[in-house]
């Protein structure tokens, strides 16, 4: 049972400078943040509603919308896109039929592509359910993604 | 764990544990640092936890898990004490045999040890490892002693026992002195001298002052902040309160990005440790000197390294960077005196009070002393966490350390600075490292990210590689940096894409001068660098894509063609089978071919094919 | 203790009072530095880049935004140095492509000496000055709109993305809008945007008479405080 709202903001009603930690609380323990969340927010904290939707915008920690199950996250650092991220990428992208930060319609799989992770000297890296997988290739990829897509998934064409 | 009141109780602490450490009993390191994390160390720590309680060893060997050693390509890493016997690559299967034969019977176990790809030898002890030997690993050294979640290794070392003399012996003018004696300059890419800082800071007018750790290492390729943070924050806190006493300062923040998330509870539980010693709150160790450190995390914005957006994002509002017309030093968190240095810096500040400012002042080159990690990376044999003294020249970093190429492929390029930085070509390695020699030669050394790259990076890929990242985590207030890096980047993509004209060269280098002057922020300022430094150093490759429609790398898809070379193909329909646009035709026992039309030039060919037979150009 | 400061900008002398801004004495003396997301009464960002200068400071010439830069007794600055003019060239051919559907976006790059234009045309609705935002802030103290995203994705919008009932429906936002002053023959067709820089041109081409106001008329909200008609 996810934290209730009310526990998040505990001991933290109108102090605005704390708006990004709870943000944080709540999507921790969400997996996204709803416009009800956003709103009581904003009356509880004391900060405008345009600015609390505002910093729910621009940190890519934050959510607004439900996420997938599963969540591929593929590092697109510099080393890992010399060790080929891309081929990476491709394959996430032609295997999933979604843009990155988007979630594949059947909510099995939510696809981000971030800009490091800071564990360089495995690249190209990818985390699979908060799962770090080091020295990845195309191939390995798919393989975890039609386990998924077969133990969770409808019907599917492999 | 009663408060320690004063220097004498924490001398006697600080022997009485070294005492207790130093006992002849073995002890097993596990490194748990972020590369070895991600190889699964601690499935490895888990193991050899089990073998020695099941055979009743817990009284005569220690486990302890330490902080990054640095060696990550060979994680996890595990050393036997006092043997000094180095592990490379151990995984929980080699346990037992380990226990078995170095611990039990004082032997090693030969097929483990580290063996040196040049000379085919075993090396077994660490400082011997040509890795490890050009290294001058005054930080990083302490992480290999330290567990990150005990307070008692770190004072077995003699932790806190700076902060302790500086306030017993020094007045914060003394400090700052100090500090400037020692020429540190910071860490965390501007290479500002800290003293400076300091005494700006100390000088600003107010009572109210605020320390802050900048942890953001928003740089891709950088991991040399969350090892420090992760392996031994009690020497970042040190340093901050240090610095605390100098500027006058009752609060310190630690700023950690948000994909940090060990690093962040490992933080917390140093701030809770110390306040429990009386290390932070009040009256610090009977001197009437009151601090405290708060963590505050990041949202996940590259912005957020830059210091007025930092301090925005602490404040709990978006990380947009203002013009610093004011500096921050007098009016930054809350409008108040802020001093922002980066995790490497504070963590260096220990040390240069214990050691003194001649002892750091005597490593390094005339303009940039002491030591620096760099995170060695990319397409280069060994990679991980390098800890040198400045002047180490880019091809000891690269050959000695790093091992050369991967693959027997010619190292063409390091890119260091991240993305703020630029590209320095093979034929400048013997340039030493250095804030102003690599500045003047258009990079700089940034927070330390060193990617190494071979002959088939295209670099033009990696201007547009480094554009598109800048365009993602751009705030997009100010139009040089919102439009002009688009703009940087549309002309750039049709260059790689086989559309570049005539003039764009010229274009691009007119953009990049108007951006770096004109934008509010550094991020901004210096976003033009990797696409000048690429063309300063490579133009010819740029000049290859616009006139010739060719990318000398193989790398720029639409300017490559993928074929199948008719004697090596062996008929095995591997590639066939593995192509997801199935592009690839032929049958078992027949030569395949590869239709251009179809073709995604997606690689994974390349990767299935036993026989090399795949062609790119 | 005097209430005003001197200075002097492209080598005149500017007296003004202490505490305004380098871009407010310059503009009180029809020096006229071009400017977008500079409004009076309303707090200054710096974020078009529009009016810069040279501060002149130990032998360096600083390039910054003279909206935030506040005057100082005995700054020296240059408004319309060579390197300065090619800047703002620069910039306002950078906005004038990205929105080449307004008098007011066309105006400044006359005003700035674009004659030709080096990036493809595109046709954006919104340049992101962020004086709607302002005015609903500062002056109605409404907070209905903001800007929200990052990079090229920030845009002004509502929370949400629906008009909230605080929204005080004053419509100071439409008025201060540069977009909304579209050129004489109305918006340009997509893939046949030019530049059309007809009502400066034809005035007072911007390489002459440095200090001498050209009367521009960019629109409501853009009148120069120098001249007022």
């Amino acid at each position: 049972m996810a934290m209730p709202l009310e526990s998040i903001l505990e001991g933290r009603k109108s102090q605005p400078h704390q708006l990004i930690e709870v943000l944080q609380d709540i999507q921790q323990t969400h997996g996204w943040i709803s416009q009800e969340a956003v709103i009581t927010v904003s009356s509880e904290l004391g900060v405008p509603l345009m600015e609390v939707y505002r910093v729910a915008n621009f940190y890519k920690a934050f959510h607004l919308e439900p996420r997938g199950k599963n969540i591929v996250t593929l590092c697109m650092g510099t080393a890992c896109h010399v060790r080929g991220a891309n081929p990476l990428l491709d394959q996430a992208l032609s295997l999933l039929e979604v843009e990155a930060g988007q979630t594949t319609e059947d909510g099995l799989f939510t696809l981000d592509a971030v800009n490091c992770l800071g564990a360089c000297a495995l690249a190209p890296l990818i985390i699979l359910n908060g799962v770090y997988h080091p020295n990845m290739t195309p191939a390995k990829l798919r393989t975890m993604i039609r386990k998924i897509q077969k133990s969770e998934g409808g019907p599917r064409d492999a | 764990m009663p408060r320690i009141a004063d220097l004498k109780e924490l001398s006697s602490l600080s022997d009485q544990l070294a005492a207790e450490r130093n006992d002849d009993a073995v002890l097993i390191t596990v490194c748990g640092g972020p590369g070895c994390q991600a190889t699964r160390c601690s499935d490895v720590a888990a193991q050899v936890k089990k073998e020695l309680a099941d055979n009743g060893l817990n009284g005569k060997v220690r486990l302890r898990v330490t902080g990054c050693h640095g060696f990550c390509e060979q994680g996890p890493i595990v050393i036997i004490d006092p043997v000094n016997t180095f592990y490379p690559k151990v995984k929980p299967g080699d346990v037992k045999e380990i226990i078995d034969r170095t611990i039990r019977e004082g032997k090693v176990v030969e097929r483990l040890l580290y063996r040196d790809p040049a000379s085919g030898k075993v090396i077994p002890t660490e400082a011997d490892i040509p890795f490890y030997r050009p290294q001058s690993k005054t930080l990083l050294s302490q992480n290999r002693v330290v567990d990150p979640l005990s307070i008692d290794d770190y004072i077995a070392i003699g932790g806190y026992k700076a902060l302790a003399s500086v306030l017993t012996d020094l007045s914060p003018e003394e400090v700052i002195l100090e500090v400037e004696a020692s020429g540190l300059r910071g860490r965390g890419g501007g290479g500002f001298p800290t003293a400076k800082k300091w005494a700006a800071c100390r000088a600003a007018r107010g009572e109210e002052k605020y320390v802050i750790c900048n942890a953001d290492e928003g740089d891709p390729g950088a991991f040399m902040d969350r090892a420090i943070l992760e392996g031994n924050p009690h020497a970042v806190l040190e340093g901050m309160l240090i610095g605390a006493y100098a500027i006058g300062s009752q609060q310190g923040y630690i700023y950690v990005r948000n994909e940090y998330p060990l690093a962040v509870e490992l933080a917390r539980t140093a701030v809770s440790q110390a306040r429990e010693y009386g290390f932070l709150g009040e009256d610090i160790l009977g001197s009437g000197m009151s601090f405290d450190i708060d963590i505050a995390r990041g949202g996940g914005a590259f912005v957020c390294g830059e210091s007025t957006a930092l301090m925005a994002s602490i404040e709990g509002k978006v990380g947009e960077p203002r013009p610093k017309d004011v500096h921050t030093a007098e009016h930054g968190l809350w409008n108040k005196p802020s001093c922002l240095n980066n995790v490497e810096t504070w963590a260096n500040v220990p040390s240069i009070i214990n050691s003194g400012a001649g002892w750091f002042a005597d490593m390094g080159t005339k303009g940039s002393k002491g030591t620096k990690i760099l995170a060695l990376t990319g397409q280069v044999k060994n990679t991980g966490l390098v800890e040198i003294a400045f002047g180490t020249t880019l091809k000891t970093v690269v050959d000695e350390i790093g091992g050369g190429g991967r693959d027997g492929k010619a190292i063409k390029a390091v890119q260091t600075g991240g993305p703020s930085g630029g590209c320095l070509p093979a034929s400048m390695f013997d340039l030493p490292i250095d804030f102003d020699i690599l500045w003047e030669k258009g990079s700089m050394i940034g927070s330390g990210g060193l990617v190494v790259m071979d002959e088939k990076t295209c670099m033009v890929d990696i201007a547009k590689y480094f554009l598109k990242f800048l365009q993602d985590e751009s705030c997009g207030k100010c139009v040089p940096c919102r439009v002009g890096v688009n703009r940087l980047l549309e002309i750039v993509n049709d260059i790689t894409e086989g559309r570049g004209k005539p003039g764009q060269i010229e274009l691009l280098e007119e953009l990049s001068d108007t951006i770096a002057l004109t934008a509010l922020c550094g991020l901004g300022k210096t976003a033009p660098n990797p696409v000048l430094s690429t063309l300063n150093y490579f133009r010819e490759e740029y000049e290859a894509h616009i006139h010739d429609n060719r990318c000398p790398a193989g790398v720029c898809k639409p300017l490559i063609e993928y074929s199948i070379d008719n004697v090596l193909c062996n008929g095995c329909m591997a590639c066939l089978k593995a192509c997801p646009s199935e592009a690839i035709t032929g049958s078992k026992d027949e030569v395949h071919s590869i239709d251009m039309r179809v073709c995604d030039r997606c690689g994974i060919c390349l990767t299935s094919c036993n026989q090399d037979a795949i062609v790119v150009q | 203790m005097s209430q005003y400061i001197t200075l002097t900008v492209d080598g005149s002398i500017v007296r003004t009072p202490k505490g305004s801004s380098v871009l407010d004495a310059a503009l009180l003396y029809g020096i006229c530095i071009p400017h977008l997301c500079h409004l009076p009464t309303m707090s200054e960002v710096g974020a078009c880049r529009l009016c810069i200068v040279e501060h002149v400071q130990n032998g360096r010439l600083k390039i910054t935004t003279s909206c935030t830069l506040v005057a100082k007794e005995g700054m020296v600055i240059n408004a319309n140095s060579d390197r300065v003019r090619k800047l703002r060239h620069n910039i306002a051919e950078l906005l004038v492509t990205q929105a080449p559907n307004s008098k007011a976006i066309q105006d400044i790059a006359v005003k700035c000496g674009v004659t030709e234009a080096r990036y493809p045309f595109r046709s954006d609705d919104c340049v992101l000055c962020g004086r709607c935002v302002r005015v609903c802030e500062e002056t109605y103290q409404a907070r209905a709109i903001g800007f929200v995203g990052r990079g090229e994705h920030r845009r002004v919008d509502f929370p949400f993305g629906v008009r909230p009932d605080f929204c005080k429906r004053c419509w100071a936002c439409v008025d201060l809008c540069p977009m909304k002053v579209t050129p004489c023959e109305g918006p340009m067709k997509p893939g046949e945007e030019y530049l059309c820089g007809r009502c400066e041109s034809t005035v007072n081409p911007p390489q002459y008479a440095v200090g001498s106001c050209t009367r521009c008329d960019m629109g409501e909200g853009f009148s120069c405080e120098g001249h007022a008609r």
